[in-house]
């Protein structure tokens, strides 16, 4: 028996357990505005096309030999350093250059070879440097290393894309001494790894060393290694710094001859830079010119995105699609498997590494079953993902052959049906066609799309980041997320280089419809895992960015303008053309950041800083990297 | 922090931890077993214990291979946990308990923090308040007499130590460079040589981690105090009255009188000054023992424990043992006082009993320091190149060659740390063979007493007659004196100032042994070294004599002291008082500067790296380095980093081409570039260099030399001179890779970090090559 008293505390104590379990859930879902994309912003509030600063530009075409001038739209040009692309009109290397040259906001011109070059130039300021396709120059011809040499004297620094032949280089001592080269040990150079030393690229030291059971497949050395799979074994001269080189099969060769990949030859009044086949004509291109930038000067300002993304492409689905497998597989259903199999382990990656999300849902994969997706389904990840403010994007891609318009017109009614609307910000585009990605874009569905998500082809002239049309940019996406190669990694390091962007994606058809045992989602999430870790580790001080947000930012490095000066140890950076936070990454050598007016720094690693600039003029100042502790 | 303070904080830190191992801790084990003897006595034997045990245990450890921080600390400890068993074997428990039994009251809550701390606080007190003001008030004129002396002698010797941060002396790099072998329990790496002074520093440097360089930079300052220190205390032992001791400290400290070969060599840690140390402790325990009048009754002796003259005896064998451990030198000036003490105590010596008993001591002493040696050279290693003039002198085959110790050792100094000699005034020696009577000539007396005037005038006095002629009267007086108290019954008190009378006449002798046509055993400016020692012994004995004479027993007498100390001051501020000397180094200042600062930053760097965790990309941390500069680096940075002599960097790309490579295969490399070169005499100086790198010295060719050649005189100003032009050059190709790390006027040092996989070719065309 219990007291009246007893029994009345006990009824209370529980009725106030039972309210606040419930309705702190209740609150919970009260207070969450799932219904509504945190990420939406008319684009309306970013800058657009028509408002990126636009280099002051001359190209020359292989039509008429007449110069075109490019960036008419009322830009005031900063007075900037000129670089000036020796190339053929569609050279992968010059493209990407230009590319480069538009992020960097420099000026540039551009030539069809280097007699057109030496022909136009007389009387002109002098640029800041020369990129050259080294197909473009006659090797053989005296009158144009004499030109390059003339050019070196006079304090431009020369950037060779690619190297002459070796019998060249056996036999013309005058171009061996151009670009530091000792001598040429082997036609072709037999190695076993990479090495990428520190300072360079950002993310430090690596050695690309291969098992040994990878190397002898076939065509490992394409696959495996970046650069191009054939390079000649060439030893370095006096003066000369070696950035990339081979680390040959035989171990008995001492390190000062390995074969260089990528080098410089410093002279007195300049310096000429040597990149091997290969490592220009992709997007590795840009990150390579930011650090012959950095290496070149004793300290360097460039603009950044400052953006590291993980795209989840087709995730999640809401119906039970491809049943039989699931269940052969997971023994639940597609639904059950996205829910309680994938999102606690991509939560604890996310989570683990401090990144956000962009889940690319799909309601279905076939438009063809009969399977059609559940709303519920829907609502419930809509409250999830805004809980751990992941972004919801929508991905064109499915397993059927439906066309891109019907199954936008089905994923719009299913949403209509569900909530009414929802804003769509970012389309994962995967490999469409920029023709279809624009038809698509035409869909209501994606009325409000600011930005699109495509895969990275590496074709020339395929833009890493920029914009698509007026409103709409674009982003690639560096890397397949289930995949680590040697290759892989060199690029984001470039870009990482290039923009502070990296991109990786996971392909979600590859858990709903697995091929073969390897995508069952246990190895899946271990591989996911290690090769987060394996990007991004290097790269922990770039923020953790969504597609709407990494869009922000690349409308606004597009729109920026910037000068900067350096007097005594401040550094005086003038940014233009936009009203936001804009990021830059700052290389020195052998110095670091005391004090920083109008915004903040975070030190990337050594010699490499990323700053936050808040104002219209920030002076930034520098001192030793290390002072002695004994006087 | 400044350099100079890092080096005083360095000294204090040597200093205390010599005296922890060589005084307190044989204090601790010691003190009862050496109730008997005076206080100055005590400390003494516990001096001599120490540093006797020390040396000894790193000598068996060494042979033994298994020589480490690990074994050197049991080593240490094993004395005491030997005596502490015997004595308290049965009751350790038992007092474990009674002296843990307030914290473990503590601990279960018997008692209260705040009891505990009043009781604590009440014991301390006690002690502080009571004890220290009763020793206080008996010591206040002796302490403040020790603290004028010690400031005196920190004044005069430290300004030089702590100012000036390079070795002073040519050989120290070569005594470093064994050393440093002896972390690889190589012991005798260059042959067969006295390690006594080597043990030592060695084992500070392993136990307590002082950097091996830091240490031989300040221990010469913490040896030259324990040098007058151990003055003091032989003459605490033998003088009456309490404060004449502080004459002898002052003047030899103080006075100008001295010329530089009387002290110069103190501003080096050398063996042979280390030696000096044992020499007057030698003497005093000979004296003592010889003072016994019954030798086989001892104070306090009981059943199964050694008597007073028996310990005596030990303290003697052991002093005689360790100046020989230290240098050959000392232990034949040691022998030489121990004739003058034979002398002076004749009517004790010509006593079979009492000859036999010291003779046996001194062997026994000369056996214990031979003794590692003998294994070591019965194991196969050779003598070092010293030891075979002293072999040859043994030997009497060629007594006329007998000054060539030096270049022996000079040969095989270059060839193993490209270092010079050791004092090696080639000058000097070849005057003194020129001086030298010729064989077989007649010299009558009065020109022999002339030489030795004319000797001691030049290397005692520098050419001062009136003190020349003052310190001959003072060994006159002593003889005198000593005469005078012998006839006034005074017997033992007599003969000490006869011994030390003779002693420094001996010394005196064998200065002008040259002049003379006697074998010069060694040269005559060290000679100088031990006479002003024993002309500081002789002052205070003389006029100790006096006091003695004038007062006796009474207490008047300190009174009398005192004077007699004020008077000498006088006298010594009135003659002049010696200027501190600023040696010229033989390594700048700003070039140990960056070693230390170096190795500093290169061992933070590396625990960073080795502390895993979150590792940042791109830094280079932890990684291995170099140091390319003119030789003394190189025994320096032994335990740290690597060394490329700057000659070997030049001469490699002389003749430059296309195909020259070179190459540094560490992930940093600094190049000492010294605007100002150095004067490497390869004797201790005070010029200091003027002449400055230029176009006309890289003009000129590199020397065709190695090791140290290559860096003394006008060869050093040329390799410099070349260093500096390649380093412009290097740097206009490498703006940003090569940062200057420290630069003064004099001296600049460059920094290149580099990626192993990918080394600089450091060889270019800087227009001189």
């Amino acid at each position: 028996m219990i007291s009246r008293r007893n029994f009345f505390s006990i009824t209370i104590l529980m009725a106030v357990v039972l309210f606040l379990c419930m309705s702190l859930n209740s609150l919970k879902d009260y207070w969450n505005d799932y219904t509504v994309n945190m990420y939406t912003e008319t684009a309306e509030n970013y800058p657009s096309k028509v408002n990126i600063y636009i280099p002051n530009a001359s190209r020359e075409t292989e039509t008429a030999g007449q110069t075109e001038q490019e960036g008419s739209m009322g830009t005031a040009y900063a007075a900037r350093s000129r670089v000036v692309c020796i190339g053929g009109e569609d050279s992968a290397s010059m493209l990407r250059t230009e590319e480069w040259i538009a992020y960097t906001k420099r000026s540039y011109e551009r030539y069809l070879s280097l007699s057109r070059y030496q022909a136009s130039e007389k009387g002109e300021e002098l640029p800041e440097m020369l990129v050259i396709d080294s197909s473009c120059v006659n090797w053989e011809s005296g009158n144009e290393i004499g030109f390059l040499e003339e050019t070196v004297e006079q304090g431009i620094h020369l950037v060779f894309c690619g190297l002459p032949d070796p019998s060249v280089l056996r036999n013309q001592e005058r171009v061996r001494k151009l670009l530091g080269i000792r001598k040429v040990a082997e036609n072709k150079a037999e190695v076993k790894g990479l090495h990428l030393r520190d300072g360079f690229l950002l993310g430090g030291e690596v050695f690309y060393l291969p098992e040994e059971t990878d190397r002898e497949k076939e065509s490992a050395a394409e696959t495996v290694f970046p650069g191009g799979p054939d390079f000649p074994w060439l030893l370095a001269g006096s003066g000369t710094k070696v950035y990339m080189n081979g680390i040959p099969a035989d171990s008995s060769v001492k390190a000062e001859n390995y074969p260089m990949l990528i080098w410089r030859k410093s002279f007195e009044t300049a310096y000429v830079f040597v990149i091997s086949e290969g490592y220009m004509e992709g997007a590795e291109g840009l990150g390579i010119l930011s650090a012959v930038s950095a290496e070149i000067y004793p300290y360097e300002i460039y603009p950044a995105v400052n953006a590291q993304n993980i795209i989840l492409a087709g995730y999640p689905a809401f119906a039970d699609e491809n049943a039989d497998r699931m269940e052969e597989i997971y023994s639940r259903s597609m639904r059950q498997v996205f829910q309680e199999i994938i999102w606690p382990a991509v939560t604890s990656i996310l989570r683990e590494y401090h990144y956000k999300a962009t889940c690319m849902m799909t309601p279905q994969f076939d438009y063809t079953d009969d399977e059609l997706p559940v709303g519920e389904q829907f609502e419930y990840f809509l409250k999830i993902l805004h809980e751990e403010a992941a972004e919801v994007g929508l991905s064109g891609l499915c397993v059927s052959q439906t066309p891109v318009d019907r199954k936008l017109a089905e994923d719009n009614a299913f949403i209509e049906d569900v909530l009414g609307s929802y804003d769509i910000v970012s389309f994962y585009a995967g490999s469409m066609e920029d023709e279809a990605i624009s038809d698509a874009l035409d869909e209501d569905i994606l009325a409000d799309a600011r930005t699109v998500v495509k895969e990275y082809g590496n074709n020339a002239g395929e833009d890493i980041i920029g914009f698509l049309s007026e409103d709409v940019t674009a982003q690639s996406v560096l890397v397949n997320g289930f995949q680590y190669t040697y290759r892989n990694d060199f690029l984001v390091r470039s870009l990482e280089t290039a923009l502070g962007y990296s991109s990786m994606s996971f392909d979600m058809r590859n858990v709903a419809f697995p091929e073969d045992s390897s995508s069952v989602w246990d190895k899946l999430a271990n591989t996911i895992a290690s090769n987060v870790e394996a990007y991004g580790k290097p790269f922990r001080k770039f923020d953790r960015t969504t597609s709407a947000e990494c869009d922000a930012r690349i409308r606004n490095l597009l729109a920026l303008d910037y000068a900067d000066s350096r007097t005594g140890d401040k550094i005086v950076l003038e940014v233009s053309g936009i009203s936001e936070e804009a990021w830059f990454v700052l290389r020195t050598h052998n110095e670091s950041i005391k004090d920083m007016e109008g915004g903040s720094w975070k030190r990337l690693e050594k010699d490499a800083y990323l700053l936050a600039v808040r104002e219209g003029e920030v002076i930034i100042t520098l001192e030793p990297a290390d002072e002695r502790v004994y006087q | 922090m400044s350099m100079t303070m890092l080096i005083i904080l360095q000294f204090m830190g040597v200093l205390a931890a010599y005296l922890i191992t060589a005084l307190l801790l044989p204090w601790v084990l010691l003190r009862r077993r050496l109730g008997g003897l005076r206080l100055s006595a005590r400390l003494m034997a516990c001096l001599m214990a120490g540093n006797f045990y020390v040396i000894n245990l790193v000598f068996l450890l060494q042979l033994l291979h298994i020589s480490c921080r690990g074994t050197l600390i049991v080593g240490t400890i094993l004395p005491f946990a030997a005596a502490g068993l015997h004595r308290y074997r049965g009751r350790i428990a038992f007092l474990a308990e009674r002296f843990t039994g307030r914290a473990r009251s503590l601990s279960e809550g018997e008692m209260g923090r705040k009891t505990f701390l009043l009781r604590t606080g009440r014991v301390l007190r006690r002690f502080s308040s009571e004890r220290l003001k009763v020793w206080l008030a008996f010591h206040k004129v002796d302490i403040l007499l020790i603290s004028g002396s010690l400031a005196l002698i920190l004044y005069i010797y430290g300004l030089n130590t702590f100012q000036v941060y390079g070795y002073s002396s040519s050989d120290m790099v070569l005594h470093n460079y064994w050393i440093n072998h002896m972390g690889n329990n190589n012991l005798f790496v260059d042959g067969i040589y006295p390690f006594g002074f080597h043990c030592v520093m060695y084992y500070l440097h392993q136990v307590f981690a002082f950097p091996t360089y830091m240490l031989l930079h300040v221990f010469s300052l913490v040896q030259t105090l324990m040098i007058h220190f151990m003055l003091f205390l032989f003459l605490r032992s033998v003088c009456r009255a309490r404060y004449t001791p502080y004459i002898g400290i002052f003047a030899y400290a103080a006075s100008d009188i001295f010329y530089q070969f009387v002290y110069y060599r103190y501003y080096a840690a050398l063996p042979q000054e280390f030696g000096m140390l044992f020499l007057l402790p030698a003497a005093y325990f000979a004296i003592a023992f010889l003072q016994e009048r019954g030798i086989t009754a001892g104070l306090g002796a009981k059943k199964g424990e050694l008597t007073l003259p028996s310990v005596y005896l030990l303290l003697f064998s052991i002093s005689i043992s360790m100046t020989l451990s230290a240098h050959f030198y000392d232990t034949m000036m040691a022998g030489l006082f121990c004739i003058g003490i034979g002398v002076g105590f004749c009517f004790r010596c010509l006593r079979w009993r009492y000859l036999k008993r010291l003779l046996l001591a001194g062997a026994a002493g000369i056996l214990l320091a031979v003794l590692p040696m003998g294994i070591a050279y019965a194991t196969g290693t050779p003598l070092q190149g010293s030891l075979h003039w002293g072999m040859s002198l043994i030997s009497a085959e060629e007594s006329e060659d007998s000054t060539s110790e030096d270049k022996a050792g000079d040969r095989e100094n270059e060839k193993n740390t490209g270092s010079g000699t050791e004092d090696a005034e080639n000058g000097m020696k070849n005057a003194q063979n020129t001086d030298g009577a010729e064989k077989g000539q007649q010299i009558s007396f009065r020109e022999r007493l002339y030489r030795i005037l004319e000797k001691i005038e030049e290397c005692v006095t520098d050419g001062n007659v009136p003190a020349t002629g003052f310190i001959l009267g003072s060994i006159g007086a002593l003889f005198l004196l000593g005469i005078l108290w012998f006839l006034l019954g005074r017997r033992e008190y007599g003969a000490v100032l006869i011994s030390v009378g003779l002693f420094g006449v001996l010394l005196g002798i064998l200065q002008s042994a040259a002049q003379l046509g006697i074998p010069q055993i060694m040269e005559y400016t060290r000679y100088a070294v031990y006479i002003g020692y024993i002309i500081a012994v002789s002052w205070s004995l003389c006029l100790d004599a006096i006091l003695y004479l004038l007062f006796r027993e009474r207490r008047s007498i300190e009174y009398g002291a005192l004077t007699a100390l004020v008077l000498a001051g006088i006298l010594v501020a009135y003659t002049g008082i010696k200027t501190p000397v600023r040696i010229s180094p033989y390594e700048s200042n700003e070039a140990v500067l960056c070693l230390t600062n170096i190795i500093m930053e290169e061992r933070h760097s590396m625990e960073q790296g080795n502390s895993g965790g979150e590792g940042e990309s791109g830094s280079s941390a932890g990684g291995t380095w170099t140091i390319c500069s003119a030789n003394d680096e190189r025994q320096m940075l032994w335990d740290y980093g690597y060394h490329f002599e700057t000659i070997t960097f030049l001469q490699q790309m002389e003749d430059f081409d296309e195909e020259t490579l070179l190459t540094i295969p560490t992930d940093t490399v600094y190049f000492f570039v010294e605007k100002v070169p150095l004067l490497y005499l390869d004797y201790m100086n005070t010029v200091i260099p003027e002449r400055a790198v230029s176009a006309e010295g890289a003009q000129m060719p590199l020397p065709k030399l190695t090791g140290l050649e290559a860096y003394i005189g006008d060869a050093r100003w040329i390799v410099m001179s070349h260093m500096y032009y390649w380093t412009q050059e290097f740097m206009r190709l490498y703006p940003n890779e090569m940062e200057v790390y420290y630069e003064t006027e004099n001296f600049v040092c460059y920094r290149i970090r580099q990626n192993g996989y990918s080394p600089y070719n450091f060889a270019i065309d800087y227009g001189y090559n």
